[in-house]
């Protein structure tokens, strides 16, 4: 082929380059594929993601507030997508598989509908953006990895059809025995388990209220509440230091990776997955059309999965501010993952972005302890003039 | 010892520590301060140039006792912030890692303290997305 060719390719279709044919593996959310020989089931995974994007026309925010996001919702729509991602692992399944043109199943169906973008759907961007003004950030205003999944923690209290516990770790640490209090709330209710006095002690320190508030459930089968397990990290100042790079790759090597959600420099992103050196990715920087349901609550679908294939970056173009996110349908799904985690750290192929403790050290369970203290312990060792 | 400077305003944004005073400076007041504190760490703090959010802290220089975790650390920094614990606070050793939050000031001195004899750490928040 000669040069000409090739620019003209790259000029038209530059944008949604096709597929690169490479004996690397390639890791999408937990999945293994050869690019060589299974680019089909590829497309097909990728295609079935939820694919959200900045939308014109939809009824405005908060009844006078904009009618699109183009431009400041790309966060936003990217926390829609790894927590779309969740859901169809909660409701469909890791296996599910969309097709274009099909009846979908019920459960699809409610999913989809779940982000629709008007006001009453329960992760919709006007649910996000007027839950981000409890965040500090007004309508319109710009989103951190942290920001959204602060949001959908509070958004995800009134999904009452997915009852999923959204965790966000803090301080790039995972405390095991907090995550299990909340997806087993039926254990302090009891009185049983070894945090029961813990969970006495400190009952406002929960993961937010609304998850220690729902009652048991009517069926007494629900042990363990879907974990959607969210870690805000910050993996640099201006670029992402090298020893994270190996770290993360095998973040999307893990049967229960939602993938991350982080950008380039002012453009996010929802990392689905990587190959070689380049993160695989779905954009939210196309501005389409809202979409209204019709009467009977069929939702045209077409434009919510990404049907070209999907776009690539060099992982060192990643911006340090990130969450990592993970799904856990079961108890035994949370434990294979902490024990995934624990054999990652013990080979060090590279720094580990967070860590994974068993409890909650006990000055962070007691903060008022700490209060008592500060003035004098810094003024004790902050003696800064010398 | 050189006086001392009672500004009650933060310092003012511009150079960070190690530009504005010379290696041996630095090198002479570590020594100054080990021998006078042969029990604490010194460390200094600073914002990352280009963070918006969260706030200046009033000092930059603090010294630790060589027991307190990383979590602690960052704990009494957060405090003093008066940050929520929904806010994004990072520290980042030497401008590149986050520290192990189970490790001590001691063993995360041990690992990444600056020839100068102190420990450099950035703190910073998250960066925000969008397009104009």
């Amino acid at each position: 082929m000669d040069a000409a060719t090739l620019t003209y390719d790259t000029l038209r279709f530059g944008e949604f380059e096709d597929f690169p044919e490479t004996s690397d593996p390639v890791w999408i959310l937990g999945r293994e594929y050869n690019a060589l020989t299974e680019k089909d089931d590829i497309l097909s995974d990728v295609t079935s993601r939820l694919w959200f994007t900045y939308r014109k026309n939809f009824p405005p925010i908060g009844g006078t507030g904009p009618t699109s996001d183009t431009g400041w919702g790309c966060m936003l729509r990217c926390g829609q997508m790894i927590l779309g991602e969740a859901l169809t692992c909660r409701h469909l399944g890791r296996d599910w598989r969309w097709s274009s043109g099909h009846k979908q199943r019920e459960e699809y169906v409610s999913i989809l509908n779940a982000f629709i973008d008007k006001k009453d759907s329960y992760y919709s961007i006007h649910q996000i953006a007027q839950m981000g003004v409890g965040e500090g950030k007004p309508i319109g205003q710009w989103y951190g990895p942290n920001t959204v999944a602060q949001v959908l923690k509070k958004l995800a209290a009134f999904d009452t059809w997915s009852r999923l516990v959204v965790h966000v770790a803090m301080d790039n640490t995972v405390v095991i025995e907090e995550i299990k209090r909340l997806c087993m709330p039926w254990l302090d209710a009891a009185g049983l388990g070894a945090c029961g006095d813990l969970a006495a002690a400190a009952p406002g320190e929960l993961n937010g209220c609304a998850e220690g508030a729902c009652a048991l459930p009517g069926d007494d089968v629900e042990l363990w509440r879907p974990l959607v397990l969210l870690i805000p990290l910050r993996l640099g100042l201006s670029d992402i230091n090298d020893a994270y790079i190996q770290t993360l790759k095998q973040c999307f090597m893990l049967p229960q990776s939602l993938g991350v959600i982080g950008g380039k420099p002012n453009s996010a992103h929802y990392f689905i997955g990587y190959v070689g050196e380049e993160l695989i990715y779905l954009d939210p920087h196309t501005t389409q059309p809202a979409v209204d349901p019709c009467d009977d609550g069929h939702v045209p679908d077409e434009t919510y999965h990404c049907q070209h294939p999907p776009c690539r970056m060099h992982i060192c173009e990643l911006d340090p501010s990130i969450a990592a996110g993970f799904f856990c349908r079961t108890e035994d799904d949370f434990d294979d993952w902490c024990m995934r985690i624990r054999r990652l750290s013990c080979h060090r192929g590279g720094l580990p972005m967070f860590e994974l403790v068993d409890s909650q050290p006990s000055h962070m369970v007691s903060v008022d302890a700490l209060n008592l203290t500060p003035g004098k312990t810094l003024s004790q060792q902050v003696s800064c003039h010398i | 010892m050189p006086p001392l400077e009672r500004s009650q305003r933060p310092p003012p944004p511009g150079k960070p520590f190690k530009q504005r005073k010379s290696f041996a400076t630095r090198k002479q007041e570590v020594a100054g301060i080990r021998s006078k504190f042969p029990n604490k760490i010194p460390v200094i703090i600073e914002r990352y140039e280009r963070e918006k959010f969260l706030p200046p802290l009033d000092k930059t220089k603090f010294l630790v006792p060589h027991e307190l975790t990383m979590n602690q650390f960052v704990t009494i920094i957060r405090n003093r912030m008066a940050l929520l614990p929904s806010q994004a606070f990072y520290l980042l050793v030497n401008n590149s890692g986050l520290a192990s939050m189970t490790l001590s000031m001691a063993q995360v001195y041990g690992d990444h303290q600056d020839d100068d004899g102190f420990l450099y750490m950035t703190y910073a928040s998250q960066e925000m997305f969008g397009q104009l």
